[in-house]
Protein backbone atom coordinates (compact mmCIF):
# COMPACT_ATOMS: atom_id res chain seq x y z
CA UNK A 1 0.00 0.00 0.00
CA UNK A 2 2.64 2.49 1.10
CA UNK A 3 5.69 2.58 -1.09
CA UNK A 4 3.79 2.27 -4.38
CA UNK A 5 3.86 5.95 -5.12
CA UNK A 6 6.24 7.11 -7.90
CA UNK A 7 9.62 8.21 -6.62
CA UNK A 8 10.76 10.53 -9.36
CA UNK A 9 8.83 13.65 -8.24
CA UNK A 10 10.45 13.36 -4.83
CA UNK A 11 13.91 13.05 -6.34
CA UNK A 12 13.11 15.92 -8.63
CA UNK A 13 12.09 18.23 -5.76
CA UNK A 14 15.03 17.21 -3.59
CA UNK A 15 17.54 17.71 -6.39
CA UNK A 16 16.06 21.16 -6.88
CA UNK A 17 16.48 21.93 -3.18
CA UNK A 18 20.01 20.54 -3.28
CA UNK A 19 20.89 22.86 -6.15
CA UNK A 20 19.54 25.87 -4.26
CA UNK A 21 21.67 24.90 -1.28
CA UNK A 22 24.85 24.26 -3.26
CA UNK A 23 24.82 26.95 -5.93
CA UNK A 24 25.89 29.81 -3.62
CA UNK A 25 28.99 27.78 -2.65
CA UNK A 26 29.71 27.09 -6.27
CA UNK A 27 29.35 30.73 -7.25
CA UNK A 28 31.91 31.81 -4.66
CA UNK A 29 34.25 28.93 -5.45
CA UNK A 30 34.06 29.77 -9.13
CA UNK A 31 34.89 33.41 -8.46
CA UNK A 32 37.81 32.51 -6.22
CA UNK A 33 39.60 30.44 -8.86
CA UNK A 34 38.86 32.34 -12.05
CA UNK A 35 41.70 34.29 -13.53
CA UNK A 36 39.54 36.80 -15.41
CA UNK A 37 38.11 40.09 -14.20
CA UNK A 38 35.46 39.09 -11.70
CA UNK A 39 33.25 41.98 -12.80
CA UNK A 40 33.06 40.94 -16.44
CA UNK A 41 29.46 40.81 -17.63
CA UNK A 42 27.89 38.41 -18.36
CA UNK A 43 29.53 36.38 -15.58
CA UNK A 44 30.78 33.02 -16.78
CA UNK A 45 29.01 29.97 -15.45
CA UNK A 46 32.12 27.81 -15.43
CA UNK A 47 35.41 29.31 -14.23
CA UNK A 48 37.66 30.46 -17.06
CA UNK A 49 41.45 30.55 -16.87
CA UNK A 50 41.54 28.64 -13.58
CA UNK A 51 44.23 30.16 -11.45
CA UNK A 52 45.22 30.06 -7.74
CA UNK A 53 46.24 33.73 -7.90
CA UNK A 54 43.64 34.95 -5.40
CA UNK A 55 44.68 32.35 -2.83
CA UNK A 56 48.28 33.44 -3.05
CA UNK A 57 47.11 37.03 -2.83
CA UNK A 58 45.28 36.30 0.42
CA UNK A 59 48.32 34.62 1.89
CA UNK A 60 50.50 37.68 1.24
CA UNK A 61 48.08 40.55 1.76
CA UNK A 62 46.83 39.56 5.22
CA UNK A 63 48.44 37.73 8.15
CA UNK A 64 46.39 34.63 7.41
CA UNK A 65 48.65 32.37 9.45
CA UNK A 66 48.31 34.64 12.48
CA UNK A 67 44.49 34.71 12.25
CA UNK A 68 44.48 30.96 11.82
CA UNK A 69 46.70 30.48 14.87
CA UNK A 70 44.43 32.71 16.97
CA UNK A 71 41.32 30.86 15.85
CA UNK A 72 42.90 27.48 16.55
CA UNK A 73 44.22 28.53 19.96
CA UNK A 74 40.89 29.97 21.07
CA UNK A 75 39.01 26.94 19.78
CA UNK A 76 41.35 24.54 21.59
CA UNK A 77 40.93 26.39 24.90
CA UNK A 78 37.16 26.48 24.42
CA UNK A 79 36.89 22.80 23.46
CA UNK A 80 39.13 21.48 26.26
CA UNK A 81 37.44 23.58 28.95
CA UNK A 82 34.02 22.78 27.56
CA UNK A 83 34.48 19.03 27.69
CA UNK A 84 36.14 19.06 31.12
CA UNK A 85 33.74 21.50 32.81
CA UNK A 86 30.58 20.11 31.21
CA UNK A 87 31.50 16.52 32.05
CA UNK A 88 32.16 17.50 35.67
CA UNK A 89 28.94 19.47 35.95
CA UNK A 90 26.95 16.78 34.17
CA UNK A 91 28.35 14.17 36.56
CA UNK A 92 27.46 16.27 39.59
CA UNK A 93 23.89 16.61 38.34
CA UNK A 94 23.42 12.84 38.18
CA UNK A 95 23.59 12.84 42.00
CA UNK A 96 21.11 14.16 44.48
CA UNK A 97 22.56 16.80 46.78
CA UNK A 98 21.52 19.89 48.68
CA UNK A 99 20.91 22.79 46.32
CA UNK A 100 20.59 20.67 43.20
CA UNK A 101 17.20 22.11 42.32
CA UNK A 102 18.57 25.63 42.62
CA UNK A 103 21.44 24.73 40.27
CA UNK A 104 19.07 23.18 37.73
CA UNK A 105 16.86 26.24 37.87
CA UNK A 106 19.88 28.49 37.39
CA UNK A 107 21.06 26.49 34.38
CA UNK A 108 17.64 26.47 32.77
CA UNK A 109 17.17 30.20 33.20
CA UNK A 110 20.70 30.91 31.96
CA UNK A 111 19.73 29.12 28.77
CA UNK A 112 17.21 31.88 28.15
CA UNK A 113 19.98 34.50 28.11
CA UNK A 114 21.54 34.72 24.65
CA UNK A 115 25.08 36.03 24.50
CA UNK A 116 23.93 39.01 22.44
CA UNK A 117 21.98 40.29 25.45
CA UNK A 118 25.08 40.37 27.64
CA UNK A 119 27.69 42.01 25.46
CA UNK A 120 28.11 45.26 27.37
CA UNK A 121 28.55 43.86 30.89
CA UNK A 122 30.50 40.92 29.44
CA UNK A 123 32.95 43.39 27.94
CA UNK A 124 33.22 45.35 31.18
CA UNK A 125 33.65 42.18 33.28
CA UNK A 126 36.33 40.81 30.98
CA UNK A 127 38.04 44.17 31.21
CA UNK A 128 37.97 44.00 35.03
CA UNK A 129 39.51 40.52 34.84
CA UNK A 130 42.26 41.98 32.67
CA UNK A 131 41.56 39.51 29.89
CA UNK A 132 40.61 41.85 27.05
CA UNK A 133 42.53 41.17 23.87
CA UNK A 134 43.77 37.74 24.97
CA UNK A 135 43.14 34.14 23.93
CA UNK A 136 41.74 33.21 27.33
CA UNK A 137 39.39 36.17 27.30
CA UNK A 138 38.18 35.22 23.85
CA UNK A 139 37.46 31.66 24.93
CA UNK A 140 36.15 32.26 28.45
CA UNK A 141 32.44 32.95 27.76
CA UNK A 142 32.32 29.74 25.73
CA UNK A 143 34.09 27.53 28.23
CA UNK A 144 30.92 25.83 29.38
CA UNK A 145 27.61 25.29 27.61
CA UNK A 146 24.39 24.25 29.25
CA UNK A 147 23.09 22.12 26.39
CA UNK A 148 26.26 20.03 26.54
CA UNK A 149 26.03 19.69 30.32
CA UNK A 150 22.65 18.04 29.79
CA UNK A 151 24.04 15.87 26.99
CA UNK A 152 26.64 14.60 29.47
CA UNK A 153 24.09 14.21 32.24
CA UNK A 154 21.82 12.00 30.16
CA UNK A 155 24.80 9.98 28.96
CA UNK A 156 26.00 9.43 32.56
CA UNK A 157 22.47 8.58 33.66
CA UNK A 158 22.52 5.72 31.18
CA UNK A 159 25.55 4.10 32.86
CA UNK A 160 24.27 1.13 34.91
CA UNK A 161 24.00 2.02 38.57
CA UNK A 162 25.32 -1.41 39.63
CA UNK A 163 28.60 -0.78 37.84
CA UNK A 164 29.20 2.40 39.80
CA UNK A 165 28.17 0.81 43.09
CA UNK A 166 30.55 -2.09 42.47
CA UNK A 167 33.39 0.33 41.80
CA UNK A 168 32.55 2.27 44.95
CA UNK A 169 32.52 -0.89 47.07
CA UNK A 170 35.95 -1.69 45.66
CA UNK A 171 36.98 1.66 47.09
CA UNK A 172 37.62 3.56 43.88
CA UNK A 173 37.80 7.32 44.48
CA UNK A 174 35.25 9.51 42.72
CA UNK A 175 37.60 10.88 40.07
CA UNK A 176 38.69 7.38 39.07
CA UNK A 177 35.06 6.31 38.72
CA UNK A 178 34.59 9.17 36.31
CA UNK A 179 37.84 8.59 34.46
CA UNK A 180 37.77 4.79 34.16
CA UNK A 181 34.04 4.02 33.99
CA UNK A 182 31.88 7.00 33.09
CA UNK A 183 33.98 8.67 30.41
CA UNK A 184 34.83 5.56 28.37
CA UNK A 185 31.11 4.77 28.29
CA UNK A 186 30.25 8.28 27.11
CA UNK A 187 32.36 8.55 23.98
CA UNK A 188 29.51 9.83 21.85
CA UNK A 189 28.67 12.56 24.35
CA UNK A 190 32.30 13.65 24.29
CA UNK A 191 32.41 13.64 20.50
CA UNK A 192 29.21 15.68 20.36
CA UNK A 193 30.57 18.20 22.81
CA UNK A 194 33.92 18.50 21.03
CA UNK A 195 32.27 19.15 17.69
CA UNK A 196 29.65 21.60 18.95
CA UNK A 197 32.18 23.54 21.02
CA UNK A 198 34.59 23.69 18.11
CA UNK A 199 32.00 24.92 15.61
CA UNK A 200 30.62 27.52 18.03
CA UNK A 201 34.01 28.88 18.89
CA UNK A 202 35.41 28.70 15.33
CA UNK A 203 32.42 30.64 13.95
CA UNK A 204 32.10 33.14 16.76
CA UNK A 205 32.16 36.70 15.51
CA UNK A 206 30.45 39.17 17.85
CA UNK A 207 32.66 38.54 20.87
CA UNK A 208 36.02 38.85 19.07
CA UNK A 209 34.63 41.93 17.29
CA UNK A 210 33.99 43.60 20.64
CA UNK A 211 36.97 42.62 22.67
CA UNK A 212 40.02 42.40 20.41
CA UNK A 213 41.94 45.61 19.94
CA UNK A 214 45.25 44.63 18.40
CA UNK A 215 45.48 43.29 14.85
CA UNK A 216 47.54 40.42 16.26
CA UNK A 217 44.62 39.01 18.21
CA UNK A 218 42.05 38.84 15.43
CA UNK A 219 40.46 35.51 14.67
CA UNK A 220 39.47 34.29 11.20
CA UNK A 221 35.85 35.54 11.13
CA UNK A 222 37.00 38.93 12.32
CA UNK A 223 39.82 38.97 9.78
CA UNK A 224 37.31 38.09 7.08
CA UNK A 225 34.95 40.89 8.06
CA UNK A 226 37.83 43.38 8.29
CA UNK A 227 39.10 42.31 4.89
CA UNK A 228 35.65 42.98 3.47
CA UNK A 229 35.48 46.45 5.01
CA UNK A 230 38.94 47.45 3.69
CA UNK A 231 38.63 46.01 0.20
CA UNK A 232 34.87 46.08 -0.39
CA UNK A 233 33.99 43.22 -2.73
CA UNK A 234 36.32 44.39 -5.44
CA UNK A 235 38.81 41.55 -5.36
CA UNK A 236 38.46 37.84 -5.86
CA UNK A 237 40.82 37.42 -2.92
CA UNK A 238 37.86 38.01 -0.62
CA UNK A 239 36.18 34.90 -1.97
CA UNK A 240 39.39 32.89 -1.81
CA UNK A 241 39.67 33.93 1.85
CA UNK A 242 36.05 32.89 2.33
CA UNK A 243 36.72 29.41 0.96
CA UNK A 244 39.87 29.05 3.07
CA UNK A 245 37.92 29.91 6.21
CA UNK A 246 34.99 27.64 5.39
CA UNK A 247 37.08 24.59 4.55
CA UNK A 248 38.12 23.44 8.08
CA UNK A 249 34.60 23.65 9.50
CA UNK A 250 33.19 21.90 6.46
CA UNK A 251 35.70 19.05 6.59
CA UNK A 252 35.14 18.54 10.31
CA UNK A 253 31.39 18.55 9.85
CA UNK A 254 31.49 16.01 7.04
CA UNK A 255 33.75 13.75 9.10
CA UNK A 256 31.60 13.85 12.21
CA UNK A 257 28.19 14.55 10.77
CA UNK A 258 26.47 11.86 12.80
CA UNK A 259 27.66 13.13 16.17
CA UNK A 260 26.93 16.70 15.20
CA UNK A 261 23.33 16.04 14.22
CA UNK A 262 22.83 13.72 17.17
CA UNK A 263 24.11 16.37 19.53
CA UNK A 264 21.87 19.06 18.13
CA UNK A 265 18.76 16.91 18.15
CA UNK A 266 19.42 15.31 21.53
CA UNK A 267 20.19 18.70 23.02
CA UNK A 268 17.09 20.07 21.42
CA UNK A 269 14.40 17.40 21.55
CA UNK A 270 14.85 15.65 24.86
CA UNK A 271 11.92 16.34 27.05
CA UNK B 1 24.91 7.98 80.04
CA UNK B 2 28.37 8.26 78.69
CA UNK B 3 28.26 4.69 77.56
CA UNK B 4 25.22 5.42 75.43
CA UNK B 5 26.19 8.86 74.23
CA UNK B 6 29.74 8.26 73.22
CA UNK B 7 29.19 5.92 70.27
CA UNK B 8 26.54 8.26 68.86
CA UNK B 9 28.74 11.07 67.58
CA UNK B 10 31.16 8.56 66.14
CA UNK B 11 28.53 6.71 64.13
CA UNK B 12 26.89 9.96 63.08
CA UNK B 13 30.30 11.21 62.06
CA UNK B 14 30.92 8.07 60.06
CA UNK B 15 27.65 8.48 58.14
CA UNK B 16 27.69 12.23 57.77
CA UNK B 17 31.25 12.97 56.98
CA UNK B 18 31.55 11.07 53.70
CA UNK B 19 28.23 12.53 52.62
CA UNK B 20 29.27 16.11 53.34
CA UNK B 21 32.55 15.37 51.67
CA UNK B 22 30.75 14.11 48.62
CA UNK B 23 28.42 17.10 48.52
CA UNK B 24 31.45 19.34 48.71
CA UNK B 25 33.11 17.42 45.91
CA UNK B 26 30.02 17.73 43.73
CA UNK B 27 29.96 21.47 44.29
CA UNK B 28 33.63 21.59 43.28
CA UNK B 29 32.67 19.78 40.08
CA UNK B 30 29.96 22.33 39.42
CA UNK B 31 32.14 25.30 40.34
CA UNK B 32 33.86 26.04 36.98
CA UNK B 33 30.60 26.00 35.04
CA UNK B 34 28.83 28.00 37.73
CA UNK B 35 31.57 30.64 37.74
CA UNK B 36 31.34 31.00 33.95
CA UNK B 37 27.57 31.29 33.99
CA UNK B 38 27.68 33.77 36.86
CA UNK B 39 30.26 35.91 35.04
CA UNK B 40 28.70 35.77 31.60
CA UNK B 41 24.98 35.25 32.19
CA UNK B 42 23.75 36.17 35.67
CA UNK B 43 25.85 39.21 36.48
CA UNK B 44 25.43 40.71 32.98
CA UNK B 45 21.65 40.56 33.22
CA UNK B 46 21.65 42.33 36.58
CA UNK B 47 24.34 44.78 35.53
CA UNK B 48 22.39 45.64 32.36
CA UNK B 49 19.34 46.41 34.44
CA UNK B 50 21.32 48.62 36.82
CA UNK B 51 23.20 50.32 34.00
CA UNK B 52 19.99 51.20 32.17
CA UNK B 53 18.93 53.37 35.12
CA UNK B 54 22.25 55.21 35.37
CA UNK B 55 24.23 57.86 33.58
CA UNK B 56 27.51 56.10 33.14
CA UNK B 57 30.46 55.99 30.82
CA UNK B 58 33.84 54.35 31.39
CA UNK B 59 35.45 57.59 32.55
CA UNK B 60 32.61 59.00 34.63
CA UNK B 61 31.18 58.17 38.03
CA UNK B 62 27.71 56.67 37.90
CA UNK B 63 24.73 58.90 38.49
CA UNK B 64 21.12 57.89 38.93
CA UNK B 65 19.14 58.48 35.74
CA UNK B 66 15.70 57.14 36.54
CA UNK B 67 13.72 56.33 33.43
CA UNK B 68 15.64 58.86 31.29
CA UNK B 69 17.20 56.32 28.92
CA UNK B 70 13.89 54.61 28.33
CA UNK B 71 12.27 57.98 27.71
CA UNK B 72 14.98 58.77 25.15
CA UNK B 73 14.25 55.48 23.44
CA UNK B 74 10.58 56.36 23.22
CA UNK B 75 11.49 59.38 21.06
CA UNK B 76 14.27 57.59 19.18
CA UNK B 77 13.21 56.79 15.60
CA UNK B 78 16.15 54.46 15.07
CA UNK B 79 15.08 52.38 18.05
CA UNK B 80 11.54 51.97 16.70
CA UNK B 81 12.90 51.11 13.27
CA UNK B 82 15.23 48.50 14.81
CA UNK B 83 12.39 47.04 16.87
CA UNK B 84 10.11 46.87 13.83
CA UNK B 85 12.82 45.23 11.69
CA UNK B 86 13.49 42.71 14.45
CA UNK B 87 9.81 41.81 14.52
CA UNK B 88 9.79 41.38 10.72
CA UNK B 89 12.78 39.06 10.90
CA UNK B 90 11.07 37.06 13.65
CA UNK B 91 7.88 36.86 11.58
CA UNK B 92 9.91 35.40 8.70
CA UNK B 93 10.95 32.35 10.71
CA UNK B 94 7.70 30.43 9.94
CA UNK B 95 8.43 30.69 6.19
CA UNK B 96 11.68 28.82 6.67
CA UNK B 97 10.00 26.29 8.92
CA UNK B 98 7.22 25.63 6.39
CA UNK B 99 9.83 25.07 3.65
CA UNK B 100 11.80 22.82 5.98
CA UNK B 101 8.67 20.81 6.78
CA UNK B 102 8.18 20.14 3.07
CA UNK B 103 11.79 19.04 2.71
CA UNK B 104 11.60 16.90 5.85
CA UNK B 105 8.54 15.09 4.46
CA UNK B 106 10.38 14.43 1.20
CA UNK B 107 13.58 13.26 2.89
CA UNK B 108 11.53 11.09 5.24
CA UNK B 109 10.07 9.25 2.25
CA UNK B 110 11.46 5.83 1.58
CA UNK B 111 13.85 6.75 -1.23
CA UNK B 112 17.39 6.06 -2.24
CA UNK B 113 20.10 8.55 -1.31
CA UNK B 114 18.10 10.27 1.41
CA UNK B 115 21.21 10.64 3.56
CA UNK B 116 22.96 12.46 0.74
CA UNK B 117 20.04 14.86 0.33
CA UNK B 118 19.91 15.39 4.07
CA UNK B 119 23.62 16.20 4.25
CA UNK B 120 23.45 18.64 1.35
CA UNK B 121 20.47 20.50 2.78
CA UNK B 122 22.03 20.61 6.25
CA UNK B 123 25.47 21.66 4.99
CA UNK B 124 24.94 25.41 5.31
CA UNK B 125 23.98 25.35 8.98
CA UNK B 126 27.34 24.68 10.67
CA UNK B 127 29.18 27.18 8.47
CA UNK B 128 30.64 30.43 9.70
CA UNK B 129 27.92 33.05 9.40
CA UNK B 130 30.38 35.76 8.41
CA UNK B 131 31.37 33.68 5.38
CA UNK B 132 27.70 32.93 4.61
CA UNK B 133 27.05 36.67 4.64
CA UNK B 134 29.88 37.25 2.16
CA UNK B 135 28.62 34.43 -0.07
CA UNK B 136 25.18 36.04 -0.17
CA UNK B 137 26.55 39.52 -0.75
CA UNK B 138 28.13 38.09 -3.85
CA UNK B 139 24.93 36.30 -4.89
CA UNK B 140 22.97 39.55 -4.53
CA UNK B 141 25.64 41.65 -6.25
CA UNK B 142 24.18 44.28 -8.55
CA UNK B 143 26.52 43.76 -11.49
CA UNK B 144 27.55 40.12 -11.57
CA UNK B 145 25.53 38.47 -8.81
CA UNK B 146 23.92 35.23 -9.88
CA UNK B 147 20.43 36.37 -8.90
CA UNK B 148 20.54 39.52 -11.00
CA UNK B 149 22.20 37.63 -13.82
CA UNK B 150 19.45 35.01 -13.83
CA UNK B 151 16.72 37.63 -13.58
CA UNK B 152 18.19 39.57 -16.50
CA UNK B 153 18.78 36.48 -18.61
CA UNK B 154 15.17 35.42 -18.24
CA UNK B 155 14.00 39.01 -18.78
CA UNK B 156 12.35 39.27 -15.38
CA UNK B 157 13.84 42.72 -14.79
CA UNK B 158 15.00 45.50 -17.12
CA UNK B 159 17.60 46.95 -14.83
CA UNK B 160 19.64 44.99 -12.26
CA UNK B 161 18.29 45.41 -8.73
CA UNK B 162 20.83 46.66 -6.17
CA UNK B 163 19.36 44.31 -3.57
CA UNK B 164 21.50 45.21 -0.57
CA UNK B 165 21.51 48.94 -1.31
CA UNK B 166 17.79 49.23 -1.77
CA UNK B 167 15.46 50.27 1.03
CA UNK B 168 12.80 47.84 -0.15
CA UNK B 169 14.96 44.81 -0.88
CA UNK B 170 17.72 44.91 1.74
CA UNK B 171 15.76 43.35 4.60
CA UNK B 172 14.12 40.61 2.48
CA UNK B 173 17.56 39.77 1.06
CA UNK B 174 19.01 39.32 4.54
CA UNK B 175 16.00 37.18 5.44
CA UNK B 176 16.57 34.96 2.39
CA UNK B 177 20.18 34.40 3.45
CA UNK B 178 19.07 33.64 6.99
CA UNK B 179 16.48 31.10 5.85
CA UNK B 180 19.04 29.50 3.54
CA UNK B 181 21.36 28.97 6.47
CA UNK B 182 18.73 27.75 8.95
CA UNK B 183 16.71 25.53 6.61
CA UNK B 184 18.76 22.40 7.23
CA UNK B 185 18.59 22.77 10.98
CA UNK B 186 14.80 23.11 11.00
CA UNK B 187 14.63 20.10 8.70
CA UNK B 188 16.70 17.97 11.08
CA UNK B 189 14.48 18.86 14.03
CA UNK B 190 11.29 18.13 12.09
CA UNK B 191 12.77 14.93 10.72
CA UNK B 192 13.40 13.72 14.27
CA UNK B 193 9.71 14.35 14.95
CA UNK B 194 8.56 12.64 11.75
CA UNK B 195 10.56 9.54 12.51
CA UNK B 196 8.55 9.11 15.70
CA UNK B 197 5.28 8.92 13.78
CA UNK B 198 4.40 5.22 13.66
CA UNK B 199 4.07 3.93 10.10
CA UNK B 200 1.17 1.64 11.09
CA UNK B 201 -1.01 4.65 11.84
CA UNK B 202 -0.62 5.85 8.27
CA UNK B 203 -1.20 2.40 6.87
CA UNK B 204 -4.34 1.89 8.94
CA UNK B 205 -5.71 5.27 7.90
CA UNK B 206 -4.91 4.56 4.26
CA UNK B 207 -6.78 1.28 4.43
CA UNK B 208 -9.74 3.14 5.92
CA UNK B 209 -9.64 5.30 2.82
CA UNK B 210 -8.06 8.50 4.16
CA UNK B 211 -6.36 10.55 1.44
CA UNK B 212 -2.77 11.76 1.67
CA UNK B 213 -3.77 15.31 2.62
CA UNK B 214 -6.12 14.03 5.27
CA UNK B 215 -3.47 11.75 6.74
CA UNK B 216 -1.02 14.67 6.83
CA UNK B 217 -3.36 17.07 8.65
CA UNK B 218 -4.94 14.49 10.95
CA UNK B 219 -2.01 12.23 11.81
CA UNK B 220 1.34 13.76 10.93
CA UNK B 221 0.79 17.36 12.01
CA UNK B 222 -0.64 16.62 15.47
CA UNK B 223 2.07 14.08 16.17
CA UNK B 224 4.97 16.34 15.22
CA UNK B 225 3.57 19.31 17.13
CA UNK B 226 6.37 19.28 19.74
CA UNK B 227 9.13 19.37 17.11
CA UNK B 228 7.24 22.00 15.18
CA UNK B 229 7.07 24.26 18.21
CA UNK B 230 10.68 23.56 19.02
CA UNK B 231 11.60 24.68 15.51
CA UNK B 232 9.53 27.84 16.04
CA UNK B 233 11.27 28.67 19.30
CA UNK B 234 14.73 28.06 17.84
CA UNK B 235 13.83 29.97 14.70
CA UNK B 236 12.66 32.99 16.63
CA UNK B 237 15.67 32.96 18.93
CA UNK B 238 17.91 32.73 15.88
CA UNK B 239 16.07 35.55 14.13
CA UNK B 240 16.23 37.86 17.11
CA UNK B 241 19.96 37.28 17.59
CA UNK B 242 21.22 37.19 13.99
CA UNK B 243 23.88 39.83 14.42
CA UNK B 244 26.63 38.40 12.22
CA UNK B 245 24.55 38.14 9.08
CA UNK B 246 23.14 41.67 9.26
CA UNK B 247 26.40 43.25 10.33
CA UNK B 248 28.40 41.76 7.47
CA UNK B 249 25.75 41.85 4.74
CA UNK B 250 24.48 45.40 5.18
CA UNK B 251 25.86 46.85 8.40
CA UNK B 252 22.29 47.87 9.22
CA UNK B 253 21.98 49.98 6.06
CA UNK B 254 21.06 51.40 3.68
CA UNK B 255 20.12 54.14 6.11
CA UNK B 256 18.61 52.11 8.91
CA UNK B 257 16.66 49.78 6.63
CA UNK B 258 18.13 46.59 8.13
CA UNK B 259 18.98 47.82 11.62
CA UNK B 260 17.85 45.26 14.19
CA UNK B 261 17.99 45.55 17.98
CA UNK B 262 21.23 43.59 18.33
CA UNK B 263 23.12 45.67 15.78
CA UNK B 264 21.73 48.82 17.39
CA UNK B 265 22.94 47.67 20.82
CA UNK B 266 26.38 47.04 19.35
CA UNK B 267 26.52 50.43 17.65
CA UNK B 268 25.29 52.35 20.70
CA UNK B 269 27.68 50.54 23.00
CA UNK B 270 30.83 50.05 21.02
CA UNK B 271 30.72 52.67 18.27
CA UNK B 272 29.19 55.60 20.16
CA UNK B 273 30.34 54.35 23.62
CA UNK B 274 26.92 55.04 25.14
CA UNK B 275 26.96 51.96 27.35
CA UNK B 276 24.01 53.17 29.42
CA UNK B 277 21.62 53.72 26.49
CA UNK B 278 22.76 50.43 24.99
CA UNK B 279 21.89 48.74 28.28
CA UNK B 280 18.38 50.17 28.08
CA UNK B 281 17.95 48.77 24.54
CA UNK B 282 19.29 45.45 25.82
CA UNK B 283 16.59 45.38 28.50
CA UNK B 284 13.90 45.96 25.85
CA UNK B 285 15.50 43.22 23.75
CA UNK B 286 15.45 40.92 26.74
CA UNK B 287 11.80 41.62 27.53
CA UNK B 288 10.92 40.82 23.90
CA UNK B 289 12.85 37.56 24.16
CA UNK B 290 11.18 36.53 27.40
CA UNK B 291 7.72 37.33 26.06
CA UNK B 292 8.36 35.18 22.98
CA UNK B 293 9.52 32.32 25.17
CA UNK B 294 6.52 32.78 27.43
CA UNK B 295 4.11 32.85 24.49
CA UNK B 296 5.69 29.74 22.97
CA UNK B 297 5.41 28.06 26.34
CA UNK B 298 1.72 28.89 26.60
CA UNK B 299 1.00 27.62 23.11
CA UNK B 300 2.59 24.27 23.79
CA UNK B 301 0.93 23.96 27.16
CA UNK B 302 4.24 24.15 29.00
CA UNK B 303 6.16 21.82 26.75
CA UNK B 304 8.60 24.33 25.36
CA UNK B 305 9.93 24.96 28.84
CA UNK B 306 11.15 21.37 28.83
CA UNK B 307 13.05 22.05 25.63
CA UNK B 308 16.70 21.12 25.89
CA UNK B 309 16.43 19.80 29.43
CA UNK B 310 16.72 16.21 30.44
Amino acid sequence: MMGRYPRWPIHFALIGAGIVMLVPFYWVLKTSVSGENIYAYPPSIVPRHIHPFFYIDVWYSIPFARYFLNSVAVSIIAVVCNVAFNAMAGYALTHGFRGKNAVMLLFLSCMMVPFQATIIPAYLITGKLGLLDSWLGLALPQCSTIICIFVFKSSFDAVPRSLIDAARIDGLPEWRIIWHIMLPLSRSAIATNVILAFIWSWNNFLWPLIMTRSADMQTLPLGLARFLSYQEDTTGALYAFCIMVLAPGLVLFLMAQKEFIQGLTSGATKG
Amino acid sequence: MTAIESPMPRSVGRILRPRTRQTLLLWCFLAPSLVIFLLYRVIPVIWNLVLSFQYWSPLKAAEFAGWDHYEDLWFDDVFWQALWNTLIVIASAPIGIALALGLALLVNADIRGRNVYRTIIFLSYPLMTVAVAIIWRWMFDERVGLINYAARTFDLVDKPIPFLNSFTWALPSVIVANIWQMLGFYMIILLAGLQNVPRELHEAAAIDGAGALHRFTRITLPLIRPSLFLAFVIGMLNAITSFDLVYVMTGGGPGRATEILVTYIYKLGFVQTKFDSAAAVTIVFFVLLISIAWAANRFTGGNAGAVETE
